[in-house]
């Protein structure tokens, strides 16, 4: 029986699937299953006498565990390299039907394939964390029925906290900046929670020694069974991003600004002169928007000839790498306007310094250059007046000059002189001496009253009516010089001029053809006029002695200036209509040969009216 | 009081003002002999009638009263004609004028460098003739 029972036993402990050792107090194993035996490599009929502190090694320390009666495990491997095994080995004491202990109760496990796990787990899990700490994306996970708030090692560096802190959803929300972060973070993670939707928001948080910094938030809904059961989320340190773009979005918004609130067009343009940046008042000048004129040369918005200048100007900076500085140019837009420029354009360097286009800065300088014009004008008209005075100056201490030298030699003269014919004949000169006095007088009196009278002014008026007045006044003088006037001028033809000038400058001009003509023929006069964009010239030519203009070209319109020997010849009458045609903003011009005739030709301005 | 009476071969009066005219001869007067004095209303007239008698070999005028404004030919342009004749004999021109125009002097300092006669500038009025308007005697010694 007591055998039979011990066979049972036996066979009983043999064929346990779980691999079980029975052994003695002195570590002999007694009985084991197969499946034991198996795990270390023993045959089932060399199990008697296989001593198990062999098998385990450490012996001192396991036989000491084993003292304490107390049941424990111990993992351990076996085999090595390739075949080796991690297994666990559950000890428990082994008691006799008196509660004596007998031995020890060996359980094993082969756990080489839960070790492999979780030496992967562990390779995963570093991985991770070093992934987190190299881009700095922390991770959290907040388990919504426990109220339990999991921060990675990389979150609390993140918050600046120490790697024992333990976060809580309260803390963890109040580390958000007070105002805007704060309230939206709680508004995110309330609306992931209840209604399961996902954030991702750019947010700042206050660190635990008071830092401000920005991070990225995000955070989704992890779901089971359909229902909210945590969130997830990470946590960026973004702060050096959004700093350095805050740094360059603020700087661009201050060039932007100062570009464009320039009094000045300023353009960029690359190698091919097209367009890259305008300002404002470059797209108020061209009247298109920066969207349209990008991409643009200046062959599409200004004329040829000054887009070829434009063009060369480019390409000269390009080439030299030297910038043109205030340059004054104009520029004509496609609609004809056209507007000076003080122009520069300097060269513009890529960050590797190679040249990669032009900066141009233009001013608008056509009201500066209009008033510079005008100023010249001014100036020339001024200094044309002040020669004028000088001139008249001159003419008038001349002329009163040789009068009174005159009256005060004749004078003197008479005071010595004894003899009473001599005195009647002195006396006759002073006489003579009055009279030429006077009637110089009364031609310097008409000069002076041309040129300040600026009360009169110009009217229309038919230039055959006036020369037909002139023509009936002079009848017997040209009668009498047998004179043959040829008028070629339009019945209809209106002259803008003062009445009595243009009278004057007819008279003058009739009279001196008929004074000066030949001897050998008989004075034939022709008149034309025709009309120009601002003028009206008038011209009356004759076929008379003419002038040699080399010779006296500077002095023919001068006061008492004659160059033929006729005693009817007073220099006075040019001089007289030069001033009255001036006064009137035209001008006279004369073409002459000597023994052919001489063309006056006025310019009448039409346009100051 | 003591007058110097010059005999002069030869006279010239160039000038288009008849009182001023008078008015030399009036002041020659006194202190020049000379049974040739010729008027000439202008620069031209004076030229030729001086063109004519350098061509027929007759006497030269030793002193010519030469107004500057004139027309057809004025002072300054008799001169340079003159100048161009390359007259051998001495002249002595006394510039008369009533201008005060310092261009007028500057054109008479300019002359007198390039002109081989003696050249005077007298303004007008004109009440005597000094001894060094007829006779070179200041330039000769």
């Amino acid at each position: 029986m007591k055998a039979v029972e011990r066979i049972a036993q036996h066979y009983l402990l043999k064929q346990l699937p779980k691999a079980t050792a029975l052994v003695a107090m002195d570590g002999m194993v007694s009985d084991a299953s197969d499946s034991w035996l198996n795990i270390f490599g023993i045959a089932p009929k060399d199990s008697i006498g296989v001593n198990i502190f062999a098998l385990y090694g450490e012996s001192d320390a396991l036989r000491e565990k084993l003292m304490e009666s107390r049941t424990f495990s111990l993992r351990h491997c076996i085999g090595k390299e390739m075949d080796k095994r991690w297994l666990e080995s559950t000890f428990a004491p082994w008691y006799d039907e008196k509660e004596n202990i007998i031995g020890t109760i060996i359980q094993t496990d082969d756990i080489s394939r839960e070790v492999e796990k979780e030496r992967e787990l562990e390779k995963v899990n570093h991985i991770l964390k070093t992934k987190s700490e190299v881009s700095q994306v922390g991770c959290w996970e907040y388990t919504i029925e426990t109220e339990e708030l999991f921060w990675c090692d990389e979150t609390k560096k993140i918050h600046h906290v120490d790697p024992s802190y333990t976060p809580n959803v309260t803390d963890a929300i109040a580390f958000y900046k007070q105002g805007y972060s704060r309230n939206k973070i709680a508004m995110l993670v309330h609306s992931a929670i209840n209604e399961g939707t996902p954030f991702n928001k750019k947010l700042t948080i206050v660190t635990q020694d008071g830092e401000e910094k920005w991070v990225s938030a995000a955070g989704k809904p992890v779901l089971e069974n359909g229902k909210i059961v945590k969130l997830f989320g990470t946590i960026q340190d973004i702060n050096v991003q959004v700093t350095t773009e805050t740094r360059i979005k603020h700087h661009q918004q201050l060039l932007t600004a100062l570009i464009d609130n320039l009094p000045l067009n300023v353009f960029v343009k690359d190698l091919d002169s097209r367009k890259i940046l305008v300002n404002k008042a470059e797209c108020q000048y061209l009247e298109k928007s920066a969207k349209d004129l990008i991409g643009k040369t200046d062959f599409d918005l200004y004329e040829t000839e000054v887009a070829k200048i434009s063009r060369e100007e480019d390409l000269e900076v390009i080439r030299t790498l030297k910038p043109m500085l205030g340059k004054e140019t104009i520029s004509i837009k496609k609609n004809g306007k056209a507007t000076n420029f003080l122009t520069s354009k300097i060269p513009l360097f890529d960050l590797e310094g190679k040249i990669s286009g032009l900066i141009g800065i233009g001013m608008d300088i056509t009201a500066m250059k209009k008033k510079e014009d005008q100023l010249r004008n001014l100036i020339n008209i001024t200094s044309v007046q002040n020669k004028k005075l000088i001139n008249f100056a001159h003419i008038v201490s001349h002329n009163l000059r040789s009068h009174s030298a005159n009256f005060s030699m004749l004078l003197k003269f008479l005071s010595e002189e004894e003899n009473e014919t001599e005195k009647a004949h002195i006396m006759e000169m002073l006489n003579q001496a009055s009279d030429s006095l006077l009637e110089t007088l009364e031609n310097l009196n008409q000069v002076v009253d041309i040129n300040t009278n600026v009360t009169l002014s110009k009217q229309p008026l038919n230039l055959n009516l006036s020369i037909s007045k002139v023509r009936q006044n002079l009848s017997a003088f040209l009668e009498k010089n047998k004179v043959n006037i040829i008028n070629n001028i339009p019945a209809d033809m209106m002259v803008w001029s003062v009445p009595a000038y243009l009278d004057s400058i007819i008279l003058n001009l009739v009279t001196n053809a008929v004074k000066y003509s030949s001897p050998d023929r008989n004075p034939i006069i022709t008149m034309d006029a025709k009309k120009g964009e601002k003028t009206l010239i008038f011209s009356v030519s004759d076929n008379g002695m003419g002038i040699d203009l080399e010779r006296y070209g500077d002095k023919i319109f001068g006061m008492y200036k004659t160059f033929h020997n006729r005693k009817d010849a007073k220099g006075i009458g040019l001089y007289i209509i030069k001033n009255q045609i001036e006064a009137m903003g035209g001008s006279i011009t004369v073409n002459s040969e000597v023994d052919k005739g001489a063309t006056f030709n006025v310019y009448f301005n039409e346009e100051s009216k | 009081m003591y007058i110097l009476m010059k005999k002069v071969s030869s006279i010239f009066i160039v000038d288009d003002d008849p009182i001023t005219v008078f008015g030399i001869k009036k002041v020659l007067k006194p202190v020049a002999m000379c049974d040739d004095v010729q008027i000439f209303q202008n620069g031209k007239e004076a030229f030729d009638a001086l063109k004519e008698r350098t061509e027929k070999d007759q006497c030269i005028p030793e002193v010519i009263f030469l107004d500057i404004n004139m027309p057809i030919m004025d002072g300054w342009d008799f001169l340079e004609e003159l100048i161009r004749l390359d007259i051998k004999e001495h002249i002595i021109i006394n510039m008369i004028t009533s201008s005060i125009d310092p261009l007028d002097y500057q054109k008479w300092n300019e002359f007198k460098d390039k002109c081989p006669h003696t050249l005077n500038f007298k303004n007008k009025p004109i009440f005597k003739i000094e001894t060094s308007d007829l006779d070179s005697i200041n330039m000769a010694s």
